[in-house]
């Protein structure tokens, strides 16, 4: 019982998890994990860059426009993650989503 | 040097297998002078790691580049304090601090239990033994601390964001709390495997439970303080799954806390017992695996992980094996006992465990919910905050109220007249709170709302039980109040230190209640010479300072507090710039209210260079009841802790004949 309620909940509550090569145009509200890529620009609180996959060899780079605050470690050539919506090809971020992944907690460096 | 690092730690392997073969025969045929040998191995193997960590720690603090991890994970600039701290910043040196304290741990363990609980070390030796193998051979054969390489001539430094003065405190403490969990399983499973159906595992296992625990919630506690003051994003909890890693076994061993009573008053909930138990060892193994195996970000960084299948095989093995051998000692599990009514106190331990362990499963799922659906679905699907924070309160409210509630209901069975007699006092005060609460506006926040006044419950209830048996004390003779009042808690320190842990919970309920439901945030762009109220705060903005410290450029946001006219100082918002790392941090400015409890929590977001400044400014009421609760906590837990002759000598003469039997 207590399984078939985590389900039902987890699933009218979780957002997909996407990488920015598996978006294909979709609008619905989804995560998106991807490495920041250069230029960032910022106008006022909102901020505007690119983000490609972390990993493979995938050309797409998602143009991304994210207002509100920005986490410490956010720069070029990290991996973040965001919540967001597909907005004339633009993701638009859910300020407060943009999370930075920490490399030295979760990985295992060289493997 | 490195030679020798890697022969402690085969030596210490070659001692942990003898433990686990020799332990095992000694066991099945009883003998007596191999059983004792197998002991000695697992006390040898903690001198073993013990050199092993001395060649690491040595090597940390002489900046010995040629050991790869210390090259990777400092510096020649890092100060020492850090350079120490890095023996746990990486994954060899987390695994070596884990063995350490398992074996540590474990020598005491044995030491322990060869006067006061031998029978049942003949099978706890070999599974002790079992785990310390594991760990053994992962740093032996698969991710060793000792790697060596031409030295170069610098190390690549620490990660800034470690750098911090709660990383040399919070991760050790999570480690003694992970692996003082190992102990309690042991025993179990050892008295399972002997056939001993009575309580005795019990005892050596709720104390051991209760100092794991203990250091596993301080050490989250800690945690969250790091996180809310330098982490600055004016939150100290996320639902990380970092975090989650702590709080799952945490919730485990609570649970088992409270039940493990129910067993030794009334002989019930065995079989549960033995399970949360299990539950809780395997939960930290599994947090261990989840913070240092990658698996969160995604199931293709888990494949790269060296270590994270092995992990995830050792926790299948661990599980199987228990599982299998509660299954087979089913009979001896049976209880002496049934449930009487739904309305008594074993009933209210019941429910209280039900919504723990529900609690605990929920977040499992949460963690769990992005690779289940990865495989299934092909994309991940990950659950946020306010999937978790709507269970906190479904089953967190309950939770608190049966904190009111357990203490004061009669066991068996509690009749209504009786209820209405126990209940009246807690029960009109938590009402007359409510109300005052709704008149001063509380009832803005309905969860809120309901929490305080269940905390008031509580409160008015542990009181009501304080004031009862410094009465009858007082009434039995005892000179003064406060005489009566120290032997009443110094003669049943495991109840009473477990209410002043119960009062912990209500101040950190009231401050995470107060600081979350009733907290006030507001963004605004500012130019210098710009005021901004917040609540009672009246800001006003007068510029930027820049100035360069040791090792990054410090700007500041300058910005005057002040509350109906009268200052209350400065507050310097801002972001760090540092040069090495080319990393931006940002600096959160706080000011706490002593009087209140109350954060102003000021976060300079951006910092333009024409000086216009875009200013988070968050108020949290009671916050600092938070930390002010870790403190109650860790004191009620020494309480508990605390050594009493008298019970000792109690349970000397229940479990000294089965102890003489078995002997014989």
């Amino acid at each position: 019982m207590l399984a078939v309620f985590l389900l039902y909940t987890s699933i009218a509550g979780g957002t997909p998890q996407l990488r920015p090569s598996e978006l294909n145009g979709r609008t619905g509200e989804i995560t998106i994990v991807g490495q920041v890529v250069a230029p960032v620009q910022r106008s006022g609180r909102t901020i505007r860059f690119r983000i490609k996959d972390v990993q493979g060899s995938s050309t797409v780079r998602l143009p991304v426009a994210y207002t509100g605050s920005v986490p410490d470690m956010f720069k070029v050539g990290r991996d973040i993650s965001l919540k967001g919506r597909l907005r004339a090809g633009t993701l638009v971020g859910v300020p407060g989503t943009l999370v930075t992944k920490c490399p030295s907690k979760y990985s295992s460096k060289k493997t | 040097m490195p030679e020798l690092g890697r022969a402690a730690l085969i030596v210490c392997l070659g001692l942990a297998l003898y433990a686990v073969v020799a332990g095992a025969i000694a066991a099945r045929q009883r003998r007596q002078r191999l059983a004792e040998s197998a002991q000695n191995a697992v006390v040898a193997s903690f001198a073993a790691a013990l050199l092993g960590a001395a060649v690491l720690f040595t090597a940390l603090v002489q900046n010995d580049f040629s050991f790869v991890y210390v090259a990777d994970h400092t510096s020649r600039e890092l100060p020492l304090g850090y350079t120490i701290s890095a023996f746990w910043g990486g994954q060899e040196g987390s695994l070596l601090l884990w063995l350490l304290i398992l074996t540590g741990f474990s020598a005491i363990a044995v030491l322990l239990a060869r006067r006061s609980a031998a029978s049942l070390l003949a099978w706890a030796v070999p599974i002790l033994g079992g785990v310390i193998t594991f760990f053994a051979f992962l740093l032996v054969a698969v991710s060793s601390p000792f790697a060596t390489q031409a030295a170069p001539a610098d190390g690549a430094g620490l990660n800034p964001s470690l750098q911090n003065p709660y990383m040399l405190a919070h991760p050790p403490m999570l480690y003694l709390g992970f692996v003082g969990l190992t102990i309690p399983f042991a025993f179990a499973m050892g008295a399972l495997a002997a056939r001993r159906s009575d309580e005795l595992w019990i005892v050596v296992t709720r104390r051991w439970t209760l100092v794991a625990w203990t250091f596993l919630g301080f050490g989250q506690l800690l945690g969250a303080h790091w996180a809310y003051v330098e982490v600055g994003w004016g939150g100290y909890f996320a639902w990380d799954p970092v975090e989650n890693a702590a709080l799952m076994p945490w919730l485990a061993a609570t649970a088992f806390l409270h039940s493990v009573m129910i067993q030794e008053k009334r002989g019930m909930l065995k079989i549960w017992n033995v399970v949360l138990v299990i539950g809780a060892f395997a939960l930290a193994l599994f947090g261990t695996f989840l913070t240092r195996s990658g698996i969160i970000s995604s199931i293709r960084s888990f494949t790269e992980s060296s270590i994270g299948p092995w992990f995830l095989g050792f926790i299948g093995i661990v599980l199987a094996g228990s599982i299998l051998l509660v299954l087979s000692r089913l009979p001896l599990l049976r209880s002496k006992t049934r449930l009487e009514s739904p309305v008594s106190r074993e009933a209210s331990f019941l429910y209280n465990n039900l919504l723990l362990v529900a609690f605990c499963l929920t977040i499992l799922w949460g963690v769990l919910y992005p690779i289940l659906t990865e495989a299934l679905r092909g994309e991940p699907v990950t659950v946020g905050p306010p999937y978790y924070n709507f269970f906190l309160k479904a089953f967190g409210l309950p939770l608190l109220l049966l904190m009111g509630i357990g203490p004061l209901i009669a066991w068996r069975r509690a009749s209504l007249r009786g209820l209405g007699r126990t209940f009246a006092w807690p029960t009109g005060f938590a009402l007359a709170c409510g109300v005052v609460l709704v008149v001063l506006g509380a009832g803005s926040s309905i969860p809120g709302l309901v929490g305080y006044t269940f905390c008031a419950f509580v409160l008015a209830s542990l009181v009501l039980e304080f004031v009862r048996g410094t009465r009858a004390r007082h009434a039995l003779g005892s000179s003064s109040w406060a005489g009566a009042f120290s032997s009443l808690v110094a003669r049943n320190r495991r109840r009473y230190g477990g209410y002043i842990v119960h009062a912990s919970i209500v101040l950190l309920a009231i401050g995470v209640v107060g600081s979350s439901a009733y907290d006030t945030i507001v963004d605004q762009r500012l130019r210098p010479g710009d005021t901004l109220s917040v609540e009672s705060y009246d800001l006003r903005y007068r510029g930027v300072e820049d100035s360069r410290g040791a090792n990054a450029q410090e700007i500041r946001a300058v910005v005057d507090v002040s509350r109906d006219g009268e200052s209350l100082g400065t507050l310097r918002p801002g972001k760090n710039r540092y040069f090495a790392e080319q990393q931006v941090s940002n600096e959160a400015a706080i000011r706490s209210d002593r009087l209140n409890g109350e954060d102003l929590f000021l976060i300079a977001d951006q910092i333009d260079p024409d000086g216009t400044l875009f200013l988070r400014a968050l108020v949290k009421p009671l916050v600092n009841l938070i930390w002010i609760a870790g403190f109650v906590f860790l004191g009620g837990a020494a309480i508990a802790l605390w050594p009493d002759a008298r019970e000792q000598r109690r349970l000397a003469v229940r479990y000294g004949r089965s102890e003489a039997l078995a002997r014989a």
